[in-house]
């Protein structure tokens, strides 16, 4: 399902009295990851104060905290609106969920198709979903040049090998 | 004294090597923009077929890449949030917000003015205190880089931006992704689950590329509709006044740059953080508060990197120690060419020390012409439909993270760090402070346990160290410093808020 409407803009964070839909589960996560950093860092030597456990056991302290109190922080704030959509609208809206599955089958076809391959087929999808179904001969003209410049300059200039 | 003027004056005169400098420094603004490809790496690239050339020939194209490329990373950094180094991730937290005012080109004509006079000032440190500088670098103990390291940390209260707990949580996540792998030191295994890929641990490139550039473009599509800012490019120099006033900030941050720059092991990556917190600490009522476009904001960081490229060159040239990977890389070369960098280099060979100090001299002159020539182009990127460059960064971004070490893994690696962070744009926890924390960990890991080793793992030697060492001492007194800066008494106390 593609979203239409605009979703607000997150490049500059502002804090918020709402908290967002499933900031309490993304503190949870962090207080999990300083939980299990601790305790594999448990498992390492740690028979000095310069043993290689020492600073893992430290971050992952640290980390459990900030998540404990992110979490605390989190669950102050009111709920979200109730018009506030989906949790899965709030995380991957139509443009974010498909340029990043596209990213995904990119990686994993880059092996097997190689560079120039799966790199034009991903600007050319991309650029093409991006312009809603249009513009479809000037997504393949701007890719085509694009890939061109760029296998040109990386592979032949600065001597890059490429995927 | 006339011979050593011979000397300086020789690129000047050679128009091979005039040609080869100016030709190194356009390559390295391009090589430096794009993140993932590394000054480090085209330097690198360059020994391969300088081989052959005379030595002469060879240190021009070197360190006219090196002088661009660090100028580089600004560009993207400025232009798309996407530093194209670790030294411009300060950059980016101004520039960007100043590019979608419409003014990118005032912006990135500031950073190359400045840089100019940065590049001057380490140059001149160079030439005039160099062995001074290195006999005090090396003054440095294990105790006096891990009290450096935990300078940098301090940082994250700078860079973090809103909430500063999910600061420190993403710095210390940073911190614990750059455990993983082999340790240095002992060989164990931290965290790697078994994975021969995670063995040599996550490099902070690949992080860094996902965290800005991938995640940037992820966040950029959920707005994918909205049109670029405009860009301003009607006054691209600078006017005096508007110099003169960040005359005073651009001289401390560029001898700080020259200071962190002369310390082996450390480079303008962390000079320019350091600088950057810096200004934001002693500047008072800044027209634009940081974080949203604040000038001061871009003129400490990008003096800083330029100023340690002068200063990198100075226990190189001294006492045959880099000052970071690239002058490591410069050494490297002139063993190819069977000199001996060392303490004896510039008695027996004063003329490469001269030539050096011209070469960067015309590189930096040679940046500021370029770096404006281009500053008109590069706005012009900005205004590319997000439809058309969002997918050309995400290539590049790949390119970028293949190139650190030929490995489809890196690029899954750079994936998943875009995702994460998407995610940590999305809740509030800024990247920086996570590059920060991978930058740095390992230098404090090591070096605090270096440091435990010598005070033979007890702990009141260890922390009288602190206070018995006069380097120590100072160090520590300025950490006090730079937290008692952070209070609100501190602030008004200084006018500053």
């Amino acid at each position: 399902m593609r979203t239409e409407s605009a979703p607000q803009d997150l490049s500059v964070y502002v804090p918020e009295k709402v908290r967002r839909p499933g900031e309490i589960g993304f503190a949870v996560l962090g207080t999990l990851i300083g939980v299990l950093g601790y305790y594999f860092a448990m498992g390492m030597t740690s028979d000095s104060y310069s043993a290689p456990s020492v600073f893992p056991k430290i971050a992952s302290a640290v980390i459990t905290a900030c998540g404990a109190a992110s979490l605390a922080k989190a669950i102050k704030r009111a709920k979200p609106p109730a018009n506030s959509g989906t949790l899965f609208q709030f995380l991957l809206p139509g443009d974010v969920l498909f340029m990043l599955a596209m990213l995904v089958v990119y990686c994993l076809a880059l092996p097997k198709l190689h560079f120039i391959l799966s790199s034009y087929a991903f600007m050319v999808v991309g650029m093409v979903w991006l312009h809603r179904g249009k513009k479809i001969l000037q997504s393949l003209i701007i890719s085509a040049g694009t890939l061109a410049v760029l296998v040109a300059v990386f592979r032949y200039v600065f001597l890059v090998i490429l995927p | 004294m006339t011979q050593n003027l011979q000397y300086f004056l020789i690129p000047f005169m050679d128009w091979r090597i005039m040609l080869l400098l100016w030709g190194g420094v356009f390559a390295g603004i391009w090589v430096g923009a794009i993140p993932g490809l590394s000054g480090t790496m085209a330097v690198s690239l360059l020994i391969s077929f300088t081989f052959s050339w005379e030595i002469n020939d060879a240190l021009a194209v070197m360190c006219g890449t090196f002088v661009g490329a660090v100028y580089g990373g600004a560009i993207t950094a400025i232009l798309l949030n996407i530093p194209g180094a670790p030294a411009a991730i300060a950059t980016g937290m101004e520039g960007y917000p100043l590019a979608q005012k419409g003014e990118a080109g005032k912006a990135i004509g500031l950073c190359t003015t400045v840089s100019l006079f940065a590049g001057f000032v380490g140059v001149a440190a160079l030439a005039a205190a160099a062995p001074i500088i290195a006999r005090f670098a090396l003054k440095f103990s294990p105790r006096d880089f891990f009290l450096l390291a935990v300078m940098g940390i301090l940082l994250i209260g700078s860079i973090g931006g809103g909430d500063p707990i999910k600061g420190i949580m993403s710095g210390t996540v940073g911190i614990l992704i750059s455990m993983i792998g082999m340790d240095p030191s002992t060989g164990e295994l931290r965290y790697t689950f078994g994975s021969l890929n995670l063995m040599a641990g996550i490099s902070f490139v690949t992080a860094m590329i996902g965290l800005f550039g991938v995640s940037e473009a992820l966040t950029q599509f959920r707005t994918s509709g909205a049109k670029s800012p405009k860009q301003n490019l009607t006054k691209v120099i600078p006017d005096w006044p508007t110099f003169k006033k960040y005359l005073p900030l651009a001289v401390r941050s560029s001898l700080l740059g020259v200071f962190i720059g002369a310390l082996p092991g450390t480079g303008g990556d962390v000079a320019a953080l350091l600088a950057y917190d810096q200004a934001k600490r002693t500047t008072r009522n800044p027209e634009t508060p940081f974080g949203h476009g604040a000038y001061e904001g871009l003129v400490a960081p990008e003096t800083a990197n330029k100023g340690a490229i002068g200063g990198a060159f100075i226990p190189m040239l001294t006492l045959g120690i880099p000052g970071d990977a690239i002058t490591a890389i410069i050494i490297g070369a002139l063993f190819i060419h069977g000199l001996r960098p060392g303490p004896m280099l510039m008695i027996e060979t004063p003329h490469l020390f001269w030539m050096i100090v011209s070469m960067l001299i015309i590189a930096n002159v040679a940046l500021f012409v370029l770096g404006l020539l281009s500053v008109r182009p590069f706005a012009k990127i900005i205004e590319i439909p997000k439809s058309i460059i969002m997918p050309i960064i995400i290539i590049l971004s790949v390119i970028g993270t293949y190139a650190i070490q030929n490995s489809v893994v890196d690029v899954f690696y750079m994936t998943g760090f875009g995702v994460l962070g998407y995610f940590m744009r999305l809740y509030g926890y800024a990247t920086g402070p996570m590059v920060l924390g991978l930058i740095l960990g390992p230098m404090l890991d090591s070096n605090y346990r270096r440091t435990m080793q010598i005070a033979e793992d007890r702990l009141f030697p260890f922390v009288s160290g602190f206070f018995t060492s006069p380097l120590s001492f100072f160090l520590t007194a300025s950490i006090v410093f730079m937290l008692f800066s952070q209070t609100k008494l501190y602030r008004k106390w200084r006018g500053i808020e």
